[in-house]
């Protein structure tokens, strides 16, 4: 299969496996924002679950097929246009040899993945194809996809089984997100506002993370604390008095007081926050957040056997 | 040393809160050969470590960790490996290093050479891929971060900011005064261990004037 870049979009990259082991070193997880959607995408054509994808961002994307291809696409486009017919999110499409595949502003939601048979071949560093902008490595060539990039991906078009995910594993995109979260080691300079309060998501988000203003306490003379490890959840309050919550690139340590952490089960649920969207957190004990990622996992085994939030 | 607390950061991750302490960075390396952990990242006084709840319940890994602190001694006596490296310091590789040592009362040359007698060591990497923190840096230097970051600085660019050096492995952001650039590569990845630095070490500076 050979795909052609036309137009990347706001930002689309190539997110495989999240890396592990090098945080100490600076480097990040890096994968997809939304991994359950990635999974899902990748599940309608018969790749593991975090196979390499296209992270497409609000849309506005352009592919050419090259050769036949078998592909689907999950997250905040609910439709695309293939060669001019609509074609469905959530279900396993063929593509002749040729056709344009194009991807519109999604009403709600961030991010959509596009999925082909076999995974994209990319770049492999520190054991994961996922792009890592800032030090520009993995994925295709350590960058954003532009236009003219030739997309690879060992799989063979072969009309086949075609699979629909099933509504009740179709996550809904919305423009209010309730997320939940555990306090942090920093929670006693937020306080219970955060359980109460609606925080909007500002124009401010990339893959490092995502803004929220809203009555966030502004930190004791900017406090600095002594900077700890992060990880992507972390919702930590910024010297402006606004909050910044970490996506799958941010930095590993930092010293901004880090007031709650969105749990496990619901990191995915980040990548999905588009400017201007609201946000409740709803409180967790670790024990709570626990019981949730079985459930959740359970939930989604029937479908998504191998997936693990 | 009596048994440090262990905190929860988050539902998927535990603190050790060790102190700051250069045997942070040995207990480091010793809990990331155990295979347990996703992640193992040392702070200024912490070590924490990441792990997937699913393989490792919140509760086994925090009693696994008791377990293992109560019988882990938390030595003084580790040496670490000296790295030396060059650092160029002409105005091109040192932008404020003119106006930092001049806010000190200092000529550039004399500024160079308290940081030249400064016992520096990697306190910690992190913050972005290959950045080093390194403290020991004379404390009677002063330099408050810039007002306005710099959108652009060239690899291996020496940040300072008062009692610390921050090594710039990539060429990026920065919103320390920038005193110098190293010459060795300090993220590499053509090199099989792209890292040249890792916390713990001692760092000897030898400045290129």
């Amino acid at each position: 299969m050979v795909l052609a870049v036309v137009k990347p979009g706001a930002l689309a990259t190539l997110q495989g496996s999240v890396r592990h082991g090098l945080r100490h070193q600076g480097i990040p997880g890096s994968g997809p924002a939304d991994a359950l959607s990635r999974a899902l995408a990748n599940r309608l054509v018969g790749n593991v679950p975090d196979a390499t994808a296209i992270e497409i961002t609000f849309g506005g994307a352009v592919f050419e097929f090259r050769e036949d291809a078998i592909f689907s696409f999950a997250g905040a486009c609910g439709a695309a246009e293939l060669s001019g017919a609509l074609v469905a999110a959530h279900e396993t499409q063929f593509a002749r040899r040729g056709d344009s595949l194009v991807f519109v502003h999604p009403p709600a939601g961030a991010r959509t993945y596009l999925a082909v048979a076999g995974g994209i071949r990319a770049d492999n560093v520190f054991g994961s194809a996922s792009t890592f902008l800032p030090a520009a490595f993995g994925g295709y060539s350590g960058r954003a996809l532009r236009s003219g990039d030739i997309l690879e991906a060992p799989g063979v078009a072969q009309e086949g089984v075609q699979l629909v995910t099933p509504e009740p594993f179709r996550p809904h995109m919305s423009r209010t997100h309730s997320l939940r979260a555990v306090p942090g080691p920093d929670y006693d300079e937020l306080g219970p506002a955060a359980w109460s309060e609606t925080f909007p998501a500002t124009n401010r988000m990339d893959r490092t993370g995502l803004e929220l203003s809203g009555p966030w306490p502004r930190p004791e003379n900017g406090a600095q604390k002594l900077s700890a490890a992060l990880f992507p959840g972390a919702v930590q309050l910024t010297p402006s008095g606004k909050a910044f919550v970490l996506l799958p690139d941010a930095q590993t340590t930092g010293g901004y007081p880090h007031v709650l952490q969105v749990i496990r089960a619901d990191r995915h649920l980040l990548g999905q926050i588009a400017p201007g969207d609201r946000l409740r957190f709803l409180r967790r004990s670790v024990d709570e957040a626990y019981s949730d990622l079985l459930a959740k996992t359970r939930y989604f085994a029937e479908w998504l056997p191998a997936f693990r939030f | 040393m009596s048994v440090p607390a262990i905190c929860p950061v988050g539902d998927d991750a535990l603190a050790v809160k060790v102190g700051e302490h250069a045997a942070r960075h040995a207990l480091a390396s010793v809990l990331r050969s155990s295979g347990t952990w996703l992640d193992v990242v040392p702070g200024k006084c912490e070590v924490t470590v990441q792990f997937d709840p699913l393989e490792l319940s919140p509760a086994k890994a925090q009693s696994l960790l008791v377990a293992l602190m109560k019988e882990y001694s938390l030595s003084e006596e580790i040496v670490f490996p000296i790295m030396t490296l060059h650092m160029l310091a002409d105005e091109a590789s040192a932008p404020d290093l003119p106006r930092i040592a001049a806010e000190n009362g200092l000529t550039p040359g004399v500024f160079l050479d308290r940081i030249d007698a400064s016992l520096l060591s990697v306190d910690m990497m992190g913050f972005t891929a290959g950045f080093a923190y390194l403290t020991g840096v004379d404390a009677r230097l002063v330099s408050p971060r810039l007002s306005i970051p710099r959108q652009r600085v060239p690899a291996g660019s020496v940040g300072m900011i008062t009692g610390q050096l921050g090594l710039y492995a990539l060429a990026g952001p920065a919103g320390w005064p920038i005193i110098g650039r190293i010459v060795e590569p300090l993220f590499d990845l053509s090199r099989h261990d792209p890292f040249t630095l890792e916390a713990g070490m001692r760092i000897k500076l030898v400045i290129e004037r």
